[in-house]
C-alpha cells in the first residue's frame, strides 16, 4: 500500500475509483498530513518546555512560559482547523463517490433487459446499491486517510524517537511488529469467522424476511412458533460465532496493551538509565512516553482498515460486475406503424435444458381477436412476453407485419403493443401516473383508456380521484382493481397489439363483458391476444390456440375446436355448466 | 388500529439517549452475574494499568531526578511494574470475555425478541407498512446494533473505565493540577451534551430516506418488466436520482455532524496537555508538593489516558448513536401490541351454527367502513360461495372468519362462542384459509406442503405419499415434474403461480380443517386441475364446512348456498340462479 495517491495500482483496483476524485482525495490527504505532522510536534515542543524548565532551575537560564503557550497554542488551533475541514472534506468526498456510484449502477441497470434482472436477481441489485456502495464509502470516508495518516505517525513518531535516543527508540519501536504481527494473525482468523458468520446473518435475514412476507400465512396456520424456532436456530448460530469471535479479540487486546507496557517499562528502565548518567535530558524521558501512546494506536488502525479495504474490494468487484455487463444493444431501426399482423415460424424457448415453449408457429391477422388456451405451466406467458421482446427466443422468428421483432426499434415497438400483466403490478404514485405510465401518453388517451377499462366510478369516488395515491402492498385496492388500472396503462398508449395476461383471473364476468366490449368500440382494428383460461369469453374470438406443455395441441375457431380437439373438448366440458349459463344471459 | 411505523415515528416524542439506553439495559437484568465479574476485571485491569504512569513519576521524582540518584529502587520499580503487568495481562483477557460474553447474549436477546414481536402482531401491521421498508427496518437496524455490540462494545466500556480511572487519579494525586486537567473536559461535555440530540435526529433522518431509497429499489427492480414493456427505463432512473439524491443530502447532513466531534475532543485534549505543563510548572515554582517526574511523566500520561479514550469515544459516540437510532426504531416495533387478544368467556350458546356473524360492521381505518351490518350463519358440512363483484367485500369478509381481523363492531361466533375466545391453536385448527396470493418458504416442496402441520411431523417421504393419496390429492401430485424433494428458493420463481397455489391447496387440506376457506385459490390453475380441486373438494369429510370466494362461477355451482357480497353487504341469494341474476345485473361501486 504506497500512501500517495498518485502511486496507485493502475489496474482497475478500487482505487482507480476515486479517479475522478484526485483533487478532493489530494487535499484530503494534504490536510490529514498537515494536521498529523503538527501533532507529532506537539511532545516535542513539552519535552523542549521541561528541559528549559530543568536548566532554569539550574539557572542556566531563565525560564519564560509564553513562547511555549503561543507555539503550542497555534499549533493546537492549525490541527484543529485542518482536522475539520478534512473531516468535512472526507463526508463530502464519501457520500459523492457513493452518490456517484449508485447513479453509475441505476443508469447500467436501467438499460438492461427484465430477463437480466429476473437472473440476477433484484435483492442481489439491492444489496448492490445498498451495502456494497457502504462498504466503499466507508473505504473512501476512513480507510484512506486512516491508512496515510497512521504510516505517517509511525514513520514520524519513530524517526523523532530515533533522534532523540537510538537506543532507547529502538527498544520501543521493537513492540511494533509484535503488535502488528499478531494484531495480523488474529485478523486473518478473524476474517475467516466474519466471513461465516455474515452468511449466518444472511440465513438470518431470510427467516425474517419470509416472516414478513409470508406474514399473513403464518396467522393462518398459526405456525409462529415454528418460525420461532427457524429464528432460534440461526440466532444461537449467530450468536456462537459472535462469541468464537469475540475470544479471538479477547485474546488479542491483552497482548497488545502488554506489549506496550512492557515498551513502558523499558523507557523506564533504560531511559531512567540514561538520565541518571546524564545521556538524556529529562525533556526528551516525558517525550518518549508521550510518542509511546501515539504510537500504539495507528497499528491497531493499519489493522482495522485492511479490513474495510479487503470488504471495499470485494464490494467494488461485485459492482463491477454489474457495470461491466453489456447493455442491451438497440439493433432495430424500423419505427414504423404496425398494422398488426404477427407472425411466429419454429419459435422455441429454451431455460437451461428444460423447453419452455416448442416449435411455436401460428399467424395472426391485423384487426383479429386470439385466444391462448392452456394448462397452468403450458408456457403461456412465455409466449405473450416472447411477442413483447420481453424474452428472446432461443430459435425461430417473429414476425410483425412480416418483419423480425429484432428489426424494430424498440422504443416505437413498445409504445405501439399494451401488455397487461398477470401479476398486479401497481406503483407507489398516483392513479394518473400509474395509469399514464408511458410518458407518451395524452390527456385524451387516458380519459379513453380509463372509460374502457370500466375504471371512471372507482375513480370519481376516491377523495383525490386521478391524484389518490395507491400502494403496492396496501389494502387500499382490490385485485381486480388492480387488474383494471393496469389494462388501463396498457390502453393508454393507444396500442396497435393489446396482449392481455390472465385479465379474467380477477375481474368478474360482467365487468369483463363491458371492458371487452369497451376496447372493440374505443379500439377498432386493434389486434388482441388474451391468454385466459375461461373459454366462454374467447368462444367468439377469431382463433383460439390450445397450449400445453410448450406445445401447440390445436388451433382454430371454437366450433372447429369443439370437433376436432378432446384435449379442448374436455377443457370445455369442465366449465359448461358456467359458459351454458353465461350464454343464456347474453 | 394504527400501525404505520412511518406515521407512529412522526407522531411519537423524541426520546433521550439515556431512557433509550435504560430500556436496552432491561434486556440484561439477568446477567447481573456476569456483570458484576465483568466489573470487577474491568476495575482492577484499569487501576493496575493507570497505577503504571504513578509508579514511573514517583521513580523519577525519588530515584532518577533528585541529587541522590538510585538505579537499584528503578530497577525495584521495575520489577513491580513487571509484576503488575503480568496481572492486568490476565484481567484485561476476563474484562473482554465477560463483558463481550454479555453483549452478544444482550444481541442475541434483542434479536429474539423483535422476532417474537413480529410474530404477535397482526395481519393488519403487515399490511399498514411496506414490506422493503420493514425487511430494511428490522435488518438494517438489527445490523447497526451487531456492529455496535460486536466490535465497539468492548472498546466502549474499556474506554470509558480507563477515563474514569485516569479521571479520578489525576483528581487524587492532586487535586488542584488534577482539576485544571479536567476542565476542557468540561468543555467537551457541555458541547456534547448540547449536540447529542442534533446528530441523533441527524442519523435518524438519515437511516429514514435509506430506508426509502431501499423501498424505492425494490419497487422498480420488482417490476423491471412493465418499466421495460412501457419504455419508462427513465422511470427507474428518475425515481432512484431522486431518492438517491435525498440520501446523499441526509448522509452529508449525518456525516458533518458525527464527524463534528473529533477535531472538538482533539483541540480540547490537546489544551489539557499545555496545561498540565504550564500550570504544573507554576505549582512547582510556587512550592507545591509535587515533582517534575509527576507533571512530566505521570500527568501527562494521564492526560492522554484521559482525553485519548475520550476522543475514541467520540467516534465511538457516534456509533453508539447510530446504534441507538436503530434500537429506537426497534423499540418502535417492540412497543407495539395486537389488538387480537384473546378475551375470556364462558358464554357459550348451545345449538350454535359453526359460525355466525352477528351486526358485524368492519373498517380499515376510520375513514371509510367495509362491511355495514352483516349477519349470516354457516352450517356444518355445507359449501357456501362468496360471489360479487370486485372490492365489494368477500376477502374481508372471509379474513375476519379467519380472524386476520377482529369486527368493529358486532360479534363473529364460532360453535357458539365469541372468536375472540378461542386460543389462536384452536381457532387455527377448526379454519383453514387458502390465500389469494399463495407464499412460498424456502425448502422443498414437501415443506411446504406440511409446513406447519402437526399430524405429519416425523413421517417419511413414503408414508407422506400415502397421506397424500389417502386424502385425494394424488393427482396433484404428477405435476410436479421434479418430485416432492424439488427446491424452492427465496426467488420462487422455479415455481409457477398455479404450482404454487396448488401446493397452497395441499396444504390447507391436508391440515383437515373444519372450516376451509378458498380465497380465489383457483384463480391461476387450469380448468382440468381445478376440476381435479373441486373433486377433491367433493371428497372432503362430510363435516368440512367450506367457503368458496370465486369470480368463475363453475366453481361455486354445487354450493349449498351463495351468498352475494357487494358494496360491503352480504345478501343471502337462495339459488345458484338468483345468485346469477344478481351478479349480472348488480351495480359495481368499486
Amino acid at each position: 500500500m504506497n500512501q500517495k495517491p498518485d502511486n496507485k495500482p493502475k489496474q482497475p483496483g478500487i482505487f482507480s475509483l476515486l479517479k475522478p476524485y484526485s483533487g478532493l482525495v489530494f487535499l484530503l490527504i494534504l490536510f490529514a498530513l498537515f494536521s498529523n505532522s503538527v501533532n507529532l510536534w506537539l511532545p516535542k515542543i513539552i519535552s523542549h518546555g521541561i528541559d528549559d524548565y530543568i536548566h532554569s532551575l539550574i539557572g542556566l537560564r531563565n525560564f519564560d512560559f509564553n513562547p511555549i503557550i503561543i507555539k503550542f497554542s497555534l499549533a493546537v488551533l492549525f490541527i484543529f482547523i485542518f482536522s475539520y475541514l478534512q473531516s468535512i472534506i472526507q463526508t463530502y468526498t464519501s457520500e459523492r463517490v457513493a452518490r456517484d456510484l449508485r447513479t453509475r449502477l441505476s443508469d447500467k441497470i436501467s438499460r438492461q433487459s427484465s430477463a437480466f434482472i429476473e437472473q440476477v436477481t433484484p435483492s442481489k441489485l439491492l444489496t448492490n446499491l445498498t451495502a456494497d456502495v457502504d462498504s466503499i464509502k466507508l473505504f473512501v470516508s476512513q480507510a484512506l486517510v486512516s491508512i496515510v495518516s497512521s504510516i505517517f505517525i509511525i514513520v514520524g513518531a519513530s524517526i523523532l524517537l530515533l533522534t532523540i535516543n537510538w537506543k532507547l527508540a529502538l527498544c520501543v519501536i521493537a513492540i511494533i511488529p509484535i503488535i502488528g504481527g499478531t494484531f495480523f494473525w488474529v485478523l486473518r482468523k478473524v476474517r475467516v469467522l466474519f466471513k461465516q458468520s455474515r452468511e449466518v446473518i444472511d440465513w438470518l435475514n431470510k427467516v425474517i424476511n419470509e416472516s414478513i412476507l409470508g406474514a399473513a400465512l403464518i396467522r393462518v396456520i398459526n405456525s409462529q412458533q415454528l418460525e420461532y424456532d427457524k429464528f432460534l436456530q440461526a440466532n444461537t448460530k449467530a450468536k456462537d460465532f459472535g462469541l468464537s469471535i469475540l475470544r479471538l479479540f479477547a485474546g488479542l487486546i491483552p497482548v497488545i496493551t502488554f506489549a506496550a507496557n512492557m515498551a513502558a517499562l523499558s523507557i523506564l528502565a533504560l531511559g531512567g538509565h540514561f538520565v541518571i548518567n546524564g545521556s538524556m535530558s529529562l525533556g526528551d524521558f516525558a517525550a518518549f512516553n508521550s510518542y509511546l501512546s501515539q504510537l500504539i494506536f495507528p497499528i491497531l488502525v493499519i489493522g482495522f482498515m485492511s479490513n474495510i479495504i479487503a470488504q471495499a474490494t470485494a464490494s467494488f468487484q461485485r459492482i463491477n460486475i454489474v457495470l461491466n455487463t453489456a447493455d442491451t444493444s438497440e439493433t432495430g431501426v424500423l419505427k414504423e406503424t404496425l398494422r398488426g399482423d404477427i407472425e411466429l415460424k419454429d419459435v422455441s424457448i429454451v431455460y437451461g435444458q428444460k423447453p419452455a415453449l416448442k416449435q411455436i408457429s401460428f399467424a395472426v391477422k391485423a384487426g383479429s381477436k386470439i385466444a391462448v388456451i392452456g394448462p397452468t405451466a403450458a408456457g403461456k406467458s412465455q409466449l405473450l412476453f416472447l411477442l413483447t421482446g420481453l424474452l428472446k427466443l432461443t430459435s425461430g422468428e417473429v414476425l410483425f407485419d412480416g418483419r423480425n421483432i429484432g428489426d424494430y426499434e424498440s422504443e416505437s415497438f413498445h409504445s405501439q403493443v399494451g401488455f397487461v400483466f398477470q401479476d398486479s403490478i401497481i406503483f407507489n404514485m398516483s392513479i394518473r401516473e400509474n395509469i399514464a405510465f408511458s410518458d407518451t401518453v395524452t390527456d385524451q388517451s387516458l380519459e379513453k383508456a380509463i372509460e374502457t377499462a370500466e375504471l371512471r366510478d372507482f375513480i370519481d369516488a376516491l377523495p383525490d380521484k386521478l391524484s389518490t395515491i395507491v400502494s403496492e402492498r396496501g389494502s387500499s385496492l382490490s385485485g381486480g382493481q388492480k387488474q383494471r388500472i393496469m389494462l388501463a396503462r396498457a390502453l393508454a398508449i393507444n396500442p396497435r397489439v393489446l396482449l392481455l395476461d390472465d385479465f379474467t383471473a380477477r375481474v368478474d364476468t360482467s365487468t369483463e363483458n363491458k371492458i371487452l366490449a369497451n376496447v372493440q368500440k374505443n379500439y377498432p382494428g386493434l389486434t388482441l391476444i388474451s391468454v385466459t383460461q375461461k373459454i366462454a369469453s374467447v368462444e367468439h374470438y377469431d382463433q383460439i390456440i390450445l397450449l400445453m406443455e410448450g406445445e401447440i395441441v390445436a388451433t382454430g375457431k371454437h366450433e372447429e375446436l369443439m370437433k376436432t380437439s378432446p384435449e379442448y373438448v374436455q377443457i370445455f366440458n369442465s366449465q359448461q355448466s358456467t359458459s351454458n349459463y353465461e350464454l343464456q344471459s347474453k | 388500529m394504527n400501525y404505520n411505523l412511518n406515521d407512529l415515528q412522526a407522531k411519537m416524542p423524541k426520546s433521550s439517549t439515556w431512557s433509550s439506553l435504560k430500556k436496552l439495559l432491561q434486556l440484561i437484568s439477568h446477567e447481573r452475574k456476569n456483570l458484576i465479574l465483568a466489573l470487577i476485571a474491568i476495575l482492577v485491569n484499569s487501576t493496575l494499568n493507570l497505577l503504571g504512569p504513578l509508579i514511573i513519576g514517583h521513580t523519577i521524582d525519588t530515584y532518577i531526578f533528585v541529587p541522590h540518584k538510585n538505579y537499584h529502587g528503578v530497577l525495584m520499580n521495575c520489577a513491580l511494574l513487571l509484576a503488575m503487568y503480568m496481572v492486568a495481562l490476565l484481567t484485561s483477557y476476563l474484562q473482554t470475555i465477560l463483558m463481550g460474553g454479555v453483549g452478544q447474549r444482550m444481541l442475541f436477546t434483542l434479536r429474539n425478541s423483535i422476532f417474537n414481536k413480529l410474530q404477535l402482531l397482526p395481519v393488519g401491521f403487515f399490511n399498514q407498512n411496506r414490506a422493503g421498508d420493514l425487511i430494511s427496518r428490522v435488518n438494517n437496524d438489527t445490523d447497526k446494533l451487531n456492529q455496535f455490540f460486536s466490535q465497539s462494545l468492548m472498546q466502549f466500556i474499556g474506554s470509558i473505565a480507563t477515563m474514569t480511572g485516569a479521571g479520578i487519579l489525576l483528581l487524587a494525586v492532586n487535586i488542584k493540577l488534577g482539576s485544571a486537567t479536567l476542565v476542557p473536559a468540561v468543555i467537551i461535555l457541555i458541547f456534547t451534551a448540547l449536540t447529542s440530540s442534533w446528530v441523533k435526529s441527524k442519523n435518524a433522518k438519515n437511516l429514514k430516506s435509506v430506508g426509502g431509497m431501499s423501498a424505492e429499489i425494490q419497487e422498480s427492480l420488482n417490476n423491471f418488466k412493465v418499466i421495460i414493456a412501457f419504455n419508462r427505463r427513465d422511470y427507474f432512473r428518475k425515481r432512484f436520482e431522486e431518492a438517491n439524491k435525498q440520501n446523499y443530502s441526509t448522509a452529508i447532513g449525518s456525516g458533518i455532524a458525527n464527524t463534528t466531534y473529533l477535531p472538538v475532543y482533539g483541540l480540547f485534549s490537546s489544551f489539557a496537555q499545555l496545561i498540565v505543563f504550564v500550570y504544573g510548572i507554576y505549582l512547582i515554582s510556587s512550592g507545591e508538593n509535587i515533582g517534575i517526574g509527576i507533571v512530566a511523566v505521570t500527568y501527562l500520561s494521564y492526560a492522554n489516558l484521559f482525553y485519548n479514550p475520550l476522543r475514541q469515544l467520540a467516534s465511538l459516540w457516534a456509533s453508539f448513536q447510530t446504534a441507538m437510532a436503530g434500537w429506537d426504531r426497534i423499540a418502535q416495533i417492540l412497543s407495539l401490541e395486537t389488538d387480537l387478544v384473546t378475551i375470556e368467556s364462558d358464554i357459550e350458546e348451545p345449538d350454535a351454527s359453526l359460525l355466525e356473524f352477528r351486526n358485524v360492521h368492519f373498517s380499515y381505518d376510520e375513514e371509510r367502513e367495509i362491511l355495514h351490518n352483516i349477519s349470516f350463519k354457516l352450517e356444518q358440512g355445507k359449501t357456501y360461495a362468496l360471489v360479487g363483484p370486485t372490492g365489494g367485500g368477500k376477502t374481508t369478509t372471509a379474513s375476519l372468519i379467519a380472524r386476520l381481523y377482529d369486527a368493529t363492531k358486532g360479534t363473529v361466533l364460532l360453535n357458539g362462542r365469541d372468536i375472540r375466545t378461542y386460543e389462536p391453536i384452536v381457532r387455527t385448527k377448526k379454519i383453514g384459509f387458502i390465500l389469494q396470493e399463495p407464499f412460498l418458504f424456502t425448502g422443498t416442496v414437501m415443506e411446504n406442503i406440511l409446513y406447519g402441520n402437526e399430524l405429519y411431523v416425523n413421517y417419511s417421504n413414503e408414508q407422506l405419499e400415502q397421506v397424500i393419496l389417502e386424502a385425494n390429492l394424488g393427482s396433484l401430485l404428477a405435476i410436479f415434474e421434479n418430485g416432492l424433494e424439488a427446491k424452492v428458493l427465496s426467488s420462487g420463481d422455479s415455481i409457477s403461480l398455479g404450482q404454487k397455489q396448488l401446493i397452497a391447496f395441499m396444504r390447507a387440506v391436508l391440515r383437515k380443517p373444519d372450516l376451509l376457506i378458498l380465497d380465489e385459490a383457483t384463480a391461476n390453475i387450469d380448468t382440468i386441475t381445478e376440476k381435479l380441486l373441486s373433486d377433491i373438494l367433493e371428497k372432503l369429510p362430510a363435516e368440512t364446512t367450506r367457503v368458496i370466494i370465486a369470480h368463475r362461477l363453475n366453481t361455486i355451482e354445487n354450493a349449498d348456498e351463495i351468498f352475494f357480497v357487494n358494496s360491503g353487504e352480504v345478501i343471502r341469494a337462495g339459488s345458484f340462479d338468483h345468485a346469477m341474476d344478481m351478479l349480472l345485473q348488480g351495480k359495481r361501486v368499486s
